[in-house]
Parts: structure tokens; sequence; C-alpha cells
């Protein structure tokens, strides 16, 4: 029984090993031994476009035996200029990668970029080449989030050299960059508010191409996106100073991964760290940071009466959309804060005021309407102890007759 | 003191004055329409009726606590008349009944009065039904021969909750829709009818406009109708069996009359219940949440119902596991008089039904007052979740940053729009 039970059992085995071989055979043959690269016969971009083993490393896919199968042009992949230029041999091919809607300017990048420089010019062994950040087999599309390359996985996927004190220590470079990137505005976008629009490490440096920006352009990389913000920047007298590269830009105030945002009452604190005890300056900083913060606190009043409003169940479209043109108001100031135009600021902050003080005095009048609800307690008490004082009484009238009494 | 007995003896006249003109003017408002004396009492004796039930008499043990039931019918009666009049305003579609809701609090003159006594009578209802139903355990009333009307009631309470969550959906913001969408969510894991009956529930994938029909269906067409045959039932059977006697024995004596003497004492029980539910109603008002958004969870849950109160703090203390362990409890302890023939009535010589029953309502009393603490559970607490921290010494961190938290619940007046930035 046993003998017959086990005949079973390696007929199956063979037959499904056959039945495995069979399937590989056909198309990639070279899965048949590299068992642990199946998966990216079968799932990625590659494979989704019919891109097979022997396409990136030669070979012979029909081989029975081991020496046959790697005969020819076998490609082992373990040297990263060979790896960048096969890579290349297709992605900057423009026909190729047309019919994909894919961009053939990826290799030309990279050799610009600083990372291409370490790896092509300088053969740096620790340099990154394609595979470094696409991964090897399985590559996904930049839009499937189990990409490397997808935007929140992008810092990430950065950071596992540039948060590596070692590997960095060579270069001079610090690895809190991705630390600190995380806690900023841009990194709160992205990870929290999933706002794909916020800028990730490539936003900035590039992605092929990746260099630090240099002071002069930091302004114009900041201004790609905060565009308003670096119009009225421009227009005040910090652009001057700015465009002629005595002066950071946007780092002079924020930091560059950390972009921490200089908070309302901040204001003459961070003015000063430049200006120093200089009267005039401290004086127009303080009336920014007074303006500022009384926007801020009227905002505050106004988006907890427009609460108050709607939890009292009235109807608050209209009260939304006035808070909204405040929102709008407040959101201006942060722009025109920039320009260091105080007219226009004070402007904007008596309209922030105005709205507030409209809000509020609706949330007022609505608590006033619920606030007269309650004297309906006064009539409901009184009829309802007189009620009760009433039946007490007949009870009582009802017990003193005998009528209560079993008969 | 002479002002007092003076005052006494007024209330006495004016009460000895309106029973002789009320009963004067009642037959003969009676008799104007035809009912007596008429072609139709001369086929219906109403008038005998109205005499028998004027002479109707109930045991001498009957007391305040036997008025528990009556002022369950009472508010029964005040969601049927304050629900009529919602209706009157209430539009039951998902584009239409937010708005319908907050017009009848702010543009209907004395709608925020009345939506809040259906609120609040819907939240009392449930505890006077619990009391009616604990003094019928205690008193050992479902014993034979009346254990179909205690089936009866306990139906009724099923109702009552049914009634309950179909409304609860009603104001269609964002507290109903997510409470209604766990509810359905939790039923849907009861085995073999979970699923199927969450399907005809919802009407839809998601709980919809299509669900809010539904339950606007349920609540105002089937559901009352449900209640009513109920209702008859379990009257007509407290009418066919009488009250429970006394538990140490056989009623005695010819009893007290059920008018004015019983009547009188529901009367000032229901007084003193419909004064709390106006205060109730005029101190506390139902708040509005944002308007129902399937696509946002909200980033609190209020509750506003005492069976969302129970149920929370339940899974929130004890997990759903102890959630279900109450409701087996509950069941198993409602159905237990059914098999539950010993004929001993008296509470000492059957401790281990009265504790089980005590441990239930105590439980039910403690879960409450724990939902009420509770007030909001957020549906993902705990803080805002960032990618894991990268150093040199830790492993590299992760190819991929992990899914985000889900945001804390955006500002009210901008929620779905822009956000504030600190310029």
């Amino acid at each position: 029984m046993s003998r017959l039970l086990m005949i079973m059992l390696v007929a199956l085995a063979v037959t499904a090993r056959l039945d495995a071989s069979a399937q590989v055979d056909s198309t990639n043959g070279c899965l048949a031994c590299h068992t642990a690269q199946r998966e990216g016969a079968v799932v990625g971009a590659h494979a989704e476009h019919g891109v097979r083993c022997i396409d990136c490393h030669g070979g012979n896919v029909r081989a029975r035996t081991l020496p046959a199968a790697h005969q020819g042009r076998f490609v082992s992949g373990k040297d990263k200029v060979a790896t960048y230029e096969l890579c290349g041999s297709c992605h900057s091919d423009p026909n190729r990668m047309r019919q994909y809607g894919l961009r053939s300017g990826e290799p030309a990048e990279f050799k610009t970029s600083r990372h291409g420089q370490l790896l092509l010019v300088q053969h740096d062994p620790n340099a990154p080449t394609c595979t470094s950040c696409h991964s090897t087999h399985v590559i996904y599309p930049p839009e499937d989030a189990r990409s490397n390359v997808y935007p929140t996985n992008i810092p990430g996927t950065c950071a596992r050299c540039h948060a590596d004190r070692q590997l960095m220590a060579k270069y001079k470079i610090p690895t809190t960059q991705f630390e600190q990137y995380r806690r900023s505005a841009h990194g709160i976008a992205l990870y929290q508010g999933q706002n794909f629009a916020s800028p990730t490490c490539v936003g900035c440096h590039g992605a092929h191409s990746a260099l630090p920006p240099t002071v002069t352009e930091v302004a114009s990389g900041c201004g790609r996106c905060h565009q308003l913000v670096r119009a009225a920047f421009a227009a005040g007298p910090h652009g001057a100073v700015a465009s002629s590269a005595r002066f950071p830009g946007c780092l002079g105030c924020h930091s560059n991964h950390g972009t921490e945002r200089v908070t309302p009452d901040s204001i003459v604190v961070v003015c000063t760290k430049c200006h120093g005890a200089d009267t005039r300056i401290r004086t127009m900083a303080l009336q920014i940071q007074k303006t500022v913060v009384t926007a801020d606190s009227d905002l505050v009043i106004a988006q907890r009466a427009v609460g108050q409003l709607a939890l009292g169940g009235r109807r608050v479209s209209d009260y939304r959309f006035r808070y909204q043109s405040a929102l709008s108001y407040y959101l201006e100031i942060a722009q025109v804060q920039h320009s260091l135009n105080l007219d226009e600021l004070d402007d904007l902050g008596r309209r922030v005021h105005s709205i507030s003080v409209e809000l509020t005095s609706a949330a007022q009048a609505s608590a006033d309407i619920q606030g007269e609800h309650k004297l309906l307690l006064g009539p409901v008490w009184f009829l309802g102890l007189a009620a009760i004082a009433l039946g007490w009484l007949m009870m009582r009238g009802l017990k003193e007759a005998g009528e209560d009494r079993e008969r | 003191m002479g002002a007092w007995n003076a005052v006494r003896e007024w209330a006495g006249r004016f009460w000895d004055d309106l029973k002789t003109s009320t009963d004067a003017s009642l037959l003969g408002v009676a008799r104007f329409f035809g009912l007596l004396y008429g072609p139709i009492d001369s086929s219906l004796p109403i008038d005998q009726a109205w005499r028998r039930a004027l002479k109707f008499r109930l045991p001498a043990h009957v007391s305040w606590r036997h008025a528990i039931g009556g002022v369950t019918y009472l508010l029964f009666l005040l969601l049927i008349v304050t629900g009529v009049l919602l209706s009157f305003y209430y539009r039951p579609s998902a584009e239409e009944a937010y708005q319908s809701v907050q017009y009848i609090v702010s543009g209907v003159t004395f709608g925020w009065l009345i939506r809040d006594l259906h609120v609040w009578g819907a939240n009392l209802i449930v505890i006077t039904a619990l009391v009616h139903m604990a003094r019928v355990f205690f008193d050992a009333a479902y014993k034979p021969p009346r254990e179909t009307n205690w089936l009866a009631g306990l139906l009724l309470l099923f109702v009552v909750f049914a009634f309950g969550a179909t409304g609860y959906l009603l104001p269609w913001d964002q507290w109903a829709y997510w409470a209604v969408t766990e509810g359905l969510d939790v039923l849907a894991r009861v085995p073999l009818v979970g699923g199927a009956s969450v399907e005809v529930l919802r009407g839809d994938p998601v709980v919809s406009g299509a669900t809010l029909s539904r339950f606007f269906a349920w609540h105002v067409i089937i559901l009352p109708w449900v209640a009513m045959s109920l209702l008859m039932l379990h009257f007509s059977l407290v009418r066919k069996h009488g009250v429970a006697p006394p538990i140490d024995g056989p009623a005695k004596g010819a009893g007290v009359p059920f008018f004015p003497n019983h009547l009188l004492r529901s009367f000032m029980v229901a007084v003193a219940v419909l004064t709390v539910t106006l205060t109730a109603a005029i101190l506390m008002p139902r708040p509005f949440g944002d308007p129902a958004t399937p696509s946002q969870v909200p980033g609190t849950l209020l509750s506003t119902w005492i069976v969302a109160d129970v149920s929370r703090a339940l899974t929130y203390y004890l997990g759903p596991s102890g959630l279900s362990a109450f409701i087996v409890f509950g069941l198993a302890l409602a159905l237990l008089p059914l098999f539950d023939r010993n004929p001993e009535r008296r509470l000492r010589r059957r401790p281990v039904v009265s504790t089980l029953g005590a441990l239930f309502f105590l439980g039910f009393a403690l879960a409450w007052l724990a939902g009420r603490q509770l007030r909001s559970m957020p549906p993902q607490s705990g803080p805002v979740a960032l990618p894991p921290p990268s150093s040199a010494e830790a492993p590299a961190p992760p190819a991929r940053a992990p899914a985000p938290a889900a945001q804390p619940a955006p500002p009210r007046p901008d929620s779905g729009s822009q956000k504030r930035k600190a310029p």
C-alpha cells in the first residue's frame, strides 16, 4: 500500500515538474533553473511588454544544458556601467520608447548628474546605476504604488544611500535630509495629504540629472510651484539681493529639506537673524508680525463661528463661502508679506478681520436664539409640576375618601 | 395652613366639577355624532364599553412601578405625533435630507422642539421599555400563562431598536452615515443571514440614497404597522390574563378602580417623563454633523442614540467579541422565561435568574454611562504616522514609505477644500 502511495507521489511530482518546465520552456527557458527570477518574468513593466531574460542577458533560451544556456552574448548584470549601457541601449532609443509613452533622454541626463559623473567618469563602485533605484527584475512603472519611484516611495529610495552615514561620509554629504523632509511641509503634504503635487527629492534636484541647485537657482526652483510668492519676493527688496547671489533666496528664512514654516509669531525673530537690532527693520517686522498674528487669530475665530453655526443646524453654505473669502485673503497675506508691502498687508488683514466679525455676529445671533429656547423651560416645569401636584392632591383626596382601599 | 387647605378644597371642587362636566360633555359629543343613542350605538355597544371601562378594576397590589409600561406607550405616541409632524417637512433623498432637517430646525416654527422631542423620545423609550421589561422580569410576571405576552414585549423591544436604527440614518449627516455603515458591516458578519439581510437593507454596495429610501420606508411604513399589531396583541393579552398576581400569593380583595386611581398614577408619571423629555430636548439639542460624504471618514463619530452608546462602549472596552457576547447573553436571558416553567416567583427562590437579570440590566446601564463618557470614538486614533526614521545604525529604510494614516478631520468650514497654512 505504502509502495503504491510512494509511486503515486513520485508520479505526481514528476508530472508537476514536467508541467512547470513545459510552461517555461515555450517562452522563457531560463526560469527552469533561475526560479528566484520567475516573478520578474510575469510581473512588472518589462514582463507586461514581452521583454524576456535573453533580451537583457543574452544566452540561449532553448538550451537544455548549463553551458549551452549561457553561451553567446551573456551579460551578468553585476557590472554597474554595463547595466547603465544595457538599459540605455533601449531607453535612449526614441523609436522604441515612443510606443510606451516614455522619454528617451534619461541615459543622457544621467551622464550630467552627480551620480553619472561618479559612475561613468570616476568609476566609483558606490555610485548608483539604473537598477539601484528602479530595482532589477521586477520593475514597476512610476504610476504603480509598488514602484520604488512612486511619489511616496521616492524619498525612501533616495534615503537608502543618502541616510547611510558611513557611505555619505566619503562624500561629505549630510544624512539628515530624509528625516527633515518627512517632517517638512512638503513631506506632510505628500505622506499625510497624499498630495502628489508636493515635491519629493526629484522635484528640486531632478531625477536622472540629480544635482544640488545653486544659490541663484533656489528661488527659481521654489517659484516653479510657489509662483505668486516668487513674484512678490522678486518685487520686494530681498528679490534684488537674491538675484545677485548675495542672499540665498528662499533659504534665507526657510531651510531646504525641512522647509520650515515661519510661524506668525516668529517673524521678528527671523528678520533679526540677519538684520540684527536695526530699529527701522525691527519696527517693520513687528508691524508685519502683528498683521499676520491678528489675521491668524481672526481666521480661527471665523472658523469656530462657522462650526458653531453648523452644529446648531443653521444653513452655513453662505457662511462657508465668506470663510473661504477670508481664507483667500489670509493666503494672500502669506504671499504679499514676501514683498514687504505694508499697506497691502494691512488692507488684507482688515478684510480678514471684517469677515471674522461678520461670522462671529451671525454665530452670536444663532446662540441667542438657542438661548431663547431655554425660556420654554419655565412654562414646561411650571405646568409639569402643577399637573403632578394636582394629581397628588387628587390621589390624597381619593385616599381620604376611601376609594383607594380594597373593597 | 389655612391657605393650603383652601387650595386643596378648591382643587377638589375643581376636580369634581371637571369630572362631572367632562363625563357629561364627552357623552354629549358622542351623542352628537351618533355614537351614543344613535344608529351606531344601536349596532355597537359603545356606551356599554365606555361604562365598563370606567368601572374596570385592577388588583390592589398594582402600584407606581406598573405605570412604566403605560409611559412607554405614551412615548411611542409622542414619537408617532412628532414623527408625523417631521414627515411634513422631511425629504428622504440623499440630495435633500440634510437640508430638510436644517430647515426643520431653523426655518419651521418650533421645528427644533419637534425634532429634538423625537430624538429624545427615541432615547427615553429604550430606557422605559427596558425598565418595564426589568419590572416584568423581577416580578416573574412572564411566567405562565403570560409567556406569550413576554414574547410580544420582547418583539416590541426589537421593533423599538429597529425604529432607532432606521431613524438614525435619516438626518443624513456624517455621524449618521458612518454609524449606519459600521452597523451594517457588523450585521453582515452575522452567519448565514447577515450578508443577505444587509443587501436587502442597504439596496446598494455602499450606504447611499437607495439605503436612505429603504430606511425611511422601514421607519415610517413597515415598522409602525408591525409595532401597532404587536401593541394590540400585547394589550389584548394584558386584558385577557390581567395583571400578574403579587409575588407572594394570589391577589386579594376587589382591587382598586383603574379610573381614576391607576390612571392618575400613570398621568403623574407620564407628566414627569414628558417634562424630562422636553427638558432634555430644550437643553441638549442633537447637533448637526457635516453632510454625509461617502468618500470621507469623519474624524469623530458622535453617538446620539442610547443603543449606539452601549454598543460603542462594549466594542471599545471589550472588543467586537464582547459586544457579541453581551447580545447573546441578553437574547438568552430574554428567551429564558419561555423555558422557566417553575411556578416559584419569589426573588430569593430563584437566585440564578435574578442575578443574571441584574447583571444584564446593570451592564446595560453601565455601558450606557461609559458610552456617554466616550462620546466619540475616532475611527482611526493615534498620532499622525510618518514614514519610519532612517539612520545609519538602523537597517536601510524601506524603499516604500508606509501608507500614511488617515488624515485627522479637517476643520469644518473648509473641509474638502483648501487647507489653511501659516503664511
